[in-house]
């Protein structure tokens, strides 16, 4: 038995322990590298002076101090996580019941078909979808024409150019990221546990809320936070769908770009970094003894 | 057990099951007494699970009845339903602890809260896993999810429980540990047990009464005791142990005896429904028969007599096997008690031999 163990992690089992750090090796690199680097540039850039028409290595908190006193920025702000927690509930509005019906679909052809609509917007550049909801949620629009001829409205609403316009767009290129996650969890989830409840005495609404939902939590947590890390990041969409009236971070980061204003657009980028990753840790944290428990596989 | 005048627990009446083309389930007709233990056994496909699932209200019949403690119930819903099922993959649920397991069909029907508390301390104590009700699904052992999905299940005192293979996924030393246990279980809560398995030696060990399925039909019923020793159908014969078969066209039937004529052999047999010149296949279980020297003296009553060469020894611990080829090449087997003496050699010509009553007439 000594004379087995002994010689220990030779050949085959020393190649196995590097197989790891090999595989994930050139991501890590890549990944924490650039991200580092970027980072540190970012810090470097948000502590320069702007002239108003270029850039001084001079350390100064000019950027930061006009960012969090100027409350136009605190309004963007808002906006931004407003958009954000608005898109990325009527997405699992909608997606939860989507990934629900699709798991339960039987005919092979009928699942195609199902992915093929929902993930039909992941197919299509931003730029040509935007434009789409552009035509279709204008004045003179079909939204705006069946509103009318229902007379579910007296006049045309405006759906463009707004907030509700920006949210309608963005629900729609999202919404596969919220089904997927939901979806995969709710086909992993072995078909006898319904079952077994049902056997004990469970109605099917009973079913879905002591067995069904708790143990899809996971799957709808993290599409949520999927989907809200997508939202707080988009530009296209809030850029065409917005004209300009819709205020986001990313908007103003690139704006501030182009009027080689670095230093504010270094701040604005923190901000939104440390806004997403706050809230995704908050959320980690609030909702981990939840996760715990529905994550547990036999 | 209870009056002969109660209704049995379980009453199949004509049962059959389509899924489009596939015909599952054919004519199929089981009446399950109170407080028995019954066994579906059948190799897989042959729909002993869509019965069970049929009495548990998971699929509904095509044509024919269900009857649950003398009332019809093809169209009770699963969760309206007195019986309880045991998963063949158990489902307990990963989310929930040992005691919320147990407690999930005792909440639904409301129970007061202390109730439910020392009911499931009960079931706990059953199954002999009393403190472990903080426990998590996946900090248990194979053995112990078994008890807790039997705990779960009786603790809701289902007027019939049914099992699908349960015992599947366990090693054989705790399967067979399994087996008696459930059988105590059983004899303890005086439940009706209706247990679907493909697993011959486990139906025999639990059942009072064994139903043999085949192609979605019942071959046959009986103790385990009838179904080994009087099957009805080849396929009972060769489902449930081995047994050396004959091809044989009927002779002659004269008082208490069937002559038969196998390969030019003459053999005789006990009464069977069949008439002269009626094509059978005579049955003999292999522990049945008894390998004699060629020039021995006959023992009395072993009428029946092949010559036969042993090809291979087995030795199986309680029993020695022994391979053989009749005369004209069919192969036979023979079990014989391991006693101590000497086993005959590999390639020794033996006489194959056996009593009348010891076969069975097979018409089919």
């Amino acid at each position: 038995m000594n004379a087995a163990a002994a010689p220990g992690r030779t050949g085959w089992a020393r190649g196995r322990a590097l197989v790891v750090p090999g595989l994930l090796g050139p991501a890590v690199v890549f990944i924490a590298g650039l991200l580092l680097t970027a980072l540190g540039i970012l810090l470097v850039n948000s502590a320069y002076h702007f002239t108003g028409t270029r850039i001084e290595p001079r350390a100064t908190f000019e950027a930061y101090r006009r960012f969090f006193t100027d409350p136009f920025y605190a309004g963007v702000v808002w906006e931004e996580i407003r958009l954000a927690v608005t898109t990325t509930a009527i997405c699992l509005a909608i997606g939860y019941p989507t990934a629900y019906a699709i798991a339960k679909i039987r005919r092979p052809n009928w699942v195609i078909a199902a992915y093929i609509l929902v993930f039909s917007p992941l197919l299509t550049s931003s730029i040509v979808r935007a434009y789409g909801w552009l035509v279709i949620l204008s004045r003179g629009g079909l939204v705006n024409w069946l509103l009318t001829v229902t007379h579910l409205v007296a006049g045309p609403v405006r759906l463009v150019f707004n907030f509700t316009g920006v949210a309608i767009a963005l629900v729609h290129v999202l919404l596969p990221f919220t089904v997927f996650p939901i979806l995969s969890i709710l086909l992993r989830m072995d078909p006898a546990l319904r079952e077994a409840s049902a056997d004990l005495g469970a109605t099917r609404a009973q079913t879905f809320l002591r067995v069904t939902w708790p143990l899809s939590f996971p799957g709808l947590y993290a599409a949520a936070q999927l989907t809200f890390v997508l939202a707080m990041n988009a530009y296209v969409t809030p850029q065409l769908l917005g004209g300009g009236r819709v205020q986001v971070l990313p908007l103003l980061i690139y704006e501030n770009i182009s009027d080689l204003n670095w230093p504010l657009a270094a701040v604005e980028a923190i901000v939104l970094i440390t806004l997403v990753w706050t809230a995704m840790f908050a959320s980690n944290v609030l909702f981990r003894r939840r996760l715990a428990a529905a994550g547990e596989r036999e | 057990m209870t009056a002969a005048s109660a209704p049995p627990a379980v009453d199949l009446q004509r049962v059959h099951k389509r899924y489009g083309p596939v015909h599952a389930v054919r004519d199929v007709s089981l009446c399950i007494r109170e407080g028995e233990f019954f066994s579906l056994l059948g190799p897989s496909g042959c729909g002993k699970t869509t019965v069970l699932r049929m009495i548990s209200g998971f699929e509904t019949p095509t044509e024919g009845h269900v009857y649950l403690q003398g009332r019809l119930a093809d169209t009770i819903p699963p969760y309206r339903r007195d019986t309880n099922l045991i998963f063949q993959h158990l489902a307990l649920f990963p989310h929930l602890d040992v005691y919320d397991n147990i407690a999930f069909g005792l909440r639904l029907r409301r129970l007061p809260r202390d109730e439910i508390g020392r009911k499931v301390r009960g079931a706990l104590e059953l199954v002999d896993l009393a403190g472990y009700e903080s426990r998590r699904i996946h900090q248990l052992s194979g053995g112990q999810k078994q008890r807790i999905a039997i705990a779960r299940a009786l603790v809701n005192e289902p007027g019939v429980l049914l099992l699908d293979e349960p015992l599947g996924a366990l090693d054989l030393r705790l399967r067979m540990q399994m087996q008696v246990e459930l059988k105590q279980i059983q004899h303890r809560v005086g439940t009706t047990f209706v247990y679907v398995t493909h697993d011959q030696t486990e139906a025999l060990t639990m059942s009072d009464r064994i139903a043999v399925m085949n192609h979605g039909t019942v071959e046959q019923i009986g103790t385990g005791r009838e179904v080994y020793e009087r099957p009805r159908t080849r396929f009972v014969a060769t489902f449930l142990g081995d047994s050396n078969l004959f091809e044989a066209r009927v002779e002659a039937r004269g008082p208490g005896e069937t002559l038969l004529r196998a390969a030019g052999q003459r053999l005789v047999a006990p009464p069977a429904a069949a008439g002269a010149g009626d094509a059978v296949v005579l049955c003999v279980r292999p522990e049945r028969v008894r390998l004699l020297a060629p020039t021995g003296p006959a023992p009395a009553g072993y009428e029946n007599r092949i010559d036969a060469r042993v090809q291979d020894v087995i030795f199986k611990g309680a029993f020695i096997e022994y391979r053989l080829a009749a005369a004209w090449g069919a192969p036979l087997i023979a079990q014989v008690h391991a006693d101590g003496a000497a086993a005959i050699e590999r390639g020794a010509a033996v006489i194959v031999a056996w009593r009348r009553d010891d076969g069975v007439v097979l018409t089919e």
